[in-house]
């Protein structure tokens, strides 16, 4: 157990000093954005593989923290730290208002209805006049690539501490688990399944909005493209599914191997860019087809399988799914 | 006012176009309870199939919608058993399976068709497409395109066929025990893994026709998949999900809130109007507007 | 004379114009095991979930210890110590049995370690101790069936609605089971209990409940109902003229 501890604490550490041993901007700047994703992509899994609720507009919250921050330090002139809390609220709100309709229903509405209301969303900031529409907005640069290794650190950091805790350590956790698997037996068990999805939407976008307020201070330069687009969302999909739903540590891996793969790629092949559309698209089809638990599902189960403790096989769930109300 | 059966006219004919966006893909709901992602992208790549026939044939393009059909209907038959394996897996969740699984297809088509079409936008001329004829009356003027009303056909003989299957022939009954008794219908003997491999293609196969229309009408691009994906989300939401005699109903509304805004609002309003009624109704009756989705 | 424990009153649920209740009416008193009987498709399990929550009556009224609780919520009733099973078990297959009956064990005891140590106690109650770290999908027919009653029991009921528990497991486990819902009552549980065994039903019921094609048809103990011609009639099918 204690050299568990240690191990931690050793792997804290070398994140700590990384600024002081990577020389090299561009190479800070990949780690950077490697956490970036991590922390994306970990959203993203705290509603679909923990609540079964897959959103397919994730890249809402992102852009809408990118813009909050953006709007509110280039026209109100406030500081980049007072414009964060205000980036995650609004965030918070987005996620209340498209959460409260969708949530109550099966999975396939809201996957619908969020897919829908990024592009709603990105047309009306395109259509807007104090976002800059499609021509974007810059921020004052500040060129600073330690501070944001550390912000990005420390955010990324606490979304981690926060939802292991939450999910893994806590109550709600389990309650999330609960009625992912039957919500119907969870509501008889006096959980309100609304709430606990809203709970868990909010856990999920919230982290998000930091990240693209954080993004926006960082890069200097937004638009509806880069940051209401469908990549964010259609990466941090493929990350959390490729590495795998359900964990914390799954996402993260699936995270630095496609951000990894992507930075080499971006390098190295420029010119052919939609090849990357392809690649990610073949990844995600195939992990679901050859790894639906992920990589690090598959991992642990195999890893599992050697201690040689189960029994039985996993019985088929579907029979116990059958109509809710015989 | 003067506009308001210019409007009206264009709604419905856009609208006949939207019935055959969506019934497809509500049919492929219905059966085999898998929203599918791509659906904008088979559009997507129908229309282009019928772009290069165009080129390569010089056949007007309602008369290569035959082929097109064929060659999606084949393609989605062959396609059918990894979605049906993805989605009656044991391991995962199936359903959200389903839905990650075809949301890959859709990037995979979609990267391959910026790869091998390119980004810049094309039309399919038909020999039709030059020609409207116009209507006067009471002093008010309408222009009806003959290409928009040949579509507005095309959608109605459509969803005819599609009626007259499912209600008249021993496969339409077939279909229509699966979508509502997966289980029973099982027992009693309906090979359900080739059923839904038959509608799976007949979906993709309507889709991919309906892009070599829209093509006609407007102009296609390799990025066009997500709006019509949109259209066809919102179309079955507001039908109710698998529920096919709502999908006409709905997409004449969606014809006409888009030819109002185009007309008399901002066209660019359109996508957030479309929203707001998608959020309204699910909101209000997540069942679609006659209560009777699944 | 103290209040009724949980009052149906007129109690009518309609699904599409077809009356799956029709004016139902019957009261329990706390400590009680009442017995709800019937042919298929009589409107039991509808009863239930009419009185669990899950369906909002259409007319009627359910009041428990004189509370009006009809149409409220499945979640809040649980809170208010309303327990039940289902027919079809649920349980949340991808987690271990220990972690399922902690969740319901969380309405009375919020804390994560006390809830476990709760649901510990639980399983030894029920039998599933032994069986604690697996997972809930690879549990046995009765193990389930064990779980959906052990789930129901952490959340400290004090009425338990028990949909077909014993249904199903061969007759050492449904005597096992019996002998728990015994146990139960003598811990001051009221129970309503649905079963189609009537070996089961006659024997620990204190009274039964009759229902055919939605309605009430007899009501008394388990002796005079047995008894009771329409009864018969119902279970038979048509009785000769």
């Amino acid at each position: 157990m204690s050299r568990k501890y240690l191990l931690l604490i050793l792997f804290c550490g070398i994140l700590l000093a990384v600024p002081s041993i990577v020389r090299d901007t561009f190479y800070l700047r990949i780690v950077t954005e490697a956490f970036m994703w991590i922390g994306l992509a970990i959203s993203w899994d705290v509603l679909a593989g923990y609540t079964g609720y897959l959103n397919f507009g994730h890249g809402i919250f992102f852009g809408v923290g990118a813009y909050t921050t953006s709007i509110l330090m280039n026209l109100c002139g406030w500081s980049f730290f007072m414009t964060l809390p205000v980036s995650a609220l609004v965030a918070a709100v987005v996620a209340v208002i498209a959460g409260i309709p969708t949530l109550r229903l099966k999975g396939a509405y809201f996957a619908i209805a969020t897919w829908a209301l990024a592009r709603a969303i990105q047309q009306m900031v395109l259509v807007a006049s104090f976002t800059g529409g499609p021509d974007g907005m810059r921020l004052p640069p500040f060129l600073h690539p330690g501070f944001f290794y550390y912000t990005m650190l420390i955010v990324v950091g606490g979304v981690f501490a926060l939802n292991w805790f939450l999910l893994e350590k806590a109550p709600f956790g389990l309650k999330v688990k609960a009625i992912r698997e039957d919500d119907q037996s969870a509501m008889s068990l006096g959980l309100n399944p609304t709430k606990i999805k809203l709970q868990a939407f909010l856990l999920s976008a919230v982290p998000a909005g930091i990240l693209g307020a954080i993004y926006a201070y960082w890069i200097t330069y937004i638009d509806p493209a880069s940051v209401l687009g469908d990549m964010v969302t259609d990466q941090a999909v493929v990350m959390a599914v490729f590495g795998g739903l359900g964990t914390l540590i799954g996402p993260a891996i699936g995270a630095v191997i496609i951000f990894l793969f992507k930075t080499y790629f971006w390098a190295y092949l420029s010119d052919y860019q939609v090849l990357y559309l392809i690649i990610l698209g073949g990844v995600i089809a195939a992990s679901v087809v050859f790894l639906p638990n992920g990589l690090w599902g598959t991992i642990t189960s195999y890893r599992q399988s050697d201690k040689a403790l189960k029994h039985e096989p996993v019985s088929s769930r579907s029979d116990d799914k059958g109509d809710p109300h015989v | 006012m003067e506009l308001l059966p210019q409007a009206l006219i264009d709604g419905l004919l856009i609208g006949g176009i939207y019935i055959t966006i969506a019934i497809g893909f509500s049919l492929a709901y219905g059966v085999m309870h898998i929203i599918d992602f791509a659906v904008g992208e088979w559009i997507m790549l129908g229309a282009f199939l019928g772009y290069y026939l165009n080129l390569w044939s010089a056949l007007d393009p309602f008369i290569l919608l035959p082929a097109v059909f064929l060659a999606f209907f084949l393609i989605g038959y062959l396609i059918q058993p990894l979605v049906y394996r993805v989605i009656s897996g044991k391991k995962g969740n199936p359903v959200l399976m389903g839905l990650v699984f075809t949301f890959g297809l859709g990037l995979m088509f979609r990267g391959s068709a910026l790869t091998g079409f390119g980004f810049y936008s094309h039309s399919i001329p038909s020999a039709i497409s030059q020609n409207s004829f116009f209507l006067e009356m009471g002093g008010m003027f309408i222009t009806i395109p003959y290409v928009r009303l040949a579509g507005l056909l095309y959608a109605l003989a459509v969803t005819m066929v599609l009626h007259f299957v499912l209600k008249k022939t021993n496969f339409g009954r077939a279909v229509r025990a699966l979508s509502q008794h997966r289980e029973a219908s099982g027992l009693m003997g309906i090979n359900a893994k080739r059923i839904s491999s038959y509608v799976y293609g007949i979906y993709v196969g309507i889709s991919a026709m309906t892009g070599v229309i829209i093509g006609s009408i407007f102009t296609i691009n390799a990025q066009m998949g997500g709006e019509y994906s949109i259209l066809a989300f919102f179309i079955v939401v507001l039908a109710g999900m698998g529920y096919l005699p709502g999908v006409p109903w709905a997409s004449f509304l969606l014809g006409l809130v888009q030819s109002f805004f185009l007309i008399y609002l901002n066209p660019s309003y359109t996508l957030m109007a479309v929203f707001g009624i998608l959020f309204t109704i699910l909101l209000i009756s997540p069942k679609g507007l006659f209560g009777r989705g699944v | 004379m103290s209040e009724p424990f949980l009052q149906v009153n007129a109690v009518t649920k309609t699904f599409g114009g077809l009356h799956a209740v029709f004016q139902v009416s019957f009261q329990m008193n706390a400590g009680e095991i009442i017995g709800l009987i019937g042919p298929n498709g009589a409107g039991k399990t509808t009863l239930f979930n009419v009185i669990s929550g899950f369906y909002a009556p259409n007319s009627g009224k359910i009041l428990f210890k004189n509370l009006d609780i009809s149409g409220k919520p499945p979640y809040k009733l649980a809170r208010l110590g309303i327990g039940r099973t289902f027919q079809v078990v649920k349980p949340f297959a991808g987690l271990t049995v220990l972690e399922n009956v902690v969740i319901a064990s969380f309405v009375k005891y919020p804390q994560r370690r006390k809830a476990e140590k709760h649901a510990w106690q639980i399983l030894e109650m029920t039998g599933l101790v032994d069986r604690a770290n697996v997972q809930a999908s690879s549990l046995t027919l009765a193990g389930r069936k064990r779980l959906e009653v052990s789930k129901a029991l952490a959340l400290e009921p004090t009425l338990l609605l028990l949909d077909e528990v014993v249904a199903g497991l061969n007759p050492t486990e449904a005597d096992r089971t019996i002998e728990l819902i015994l146990s139960l009552r003598s811990q001051g549980i009221t129970i309503l209990i649905v079963e189609h065994i009537m070996r089961v039903i006659m024997n620990i019921s204190d009274r039964v409940v009759v229902l055919n094609f939605g309605q009430k048809i007899a009501e008394g103990s388990p002796r005079d109902v047995a008894k009771n011609p329409e009864v018969i009639q119902a279970y038979l099918g048509e009785a000769p003229q």
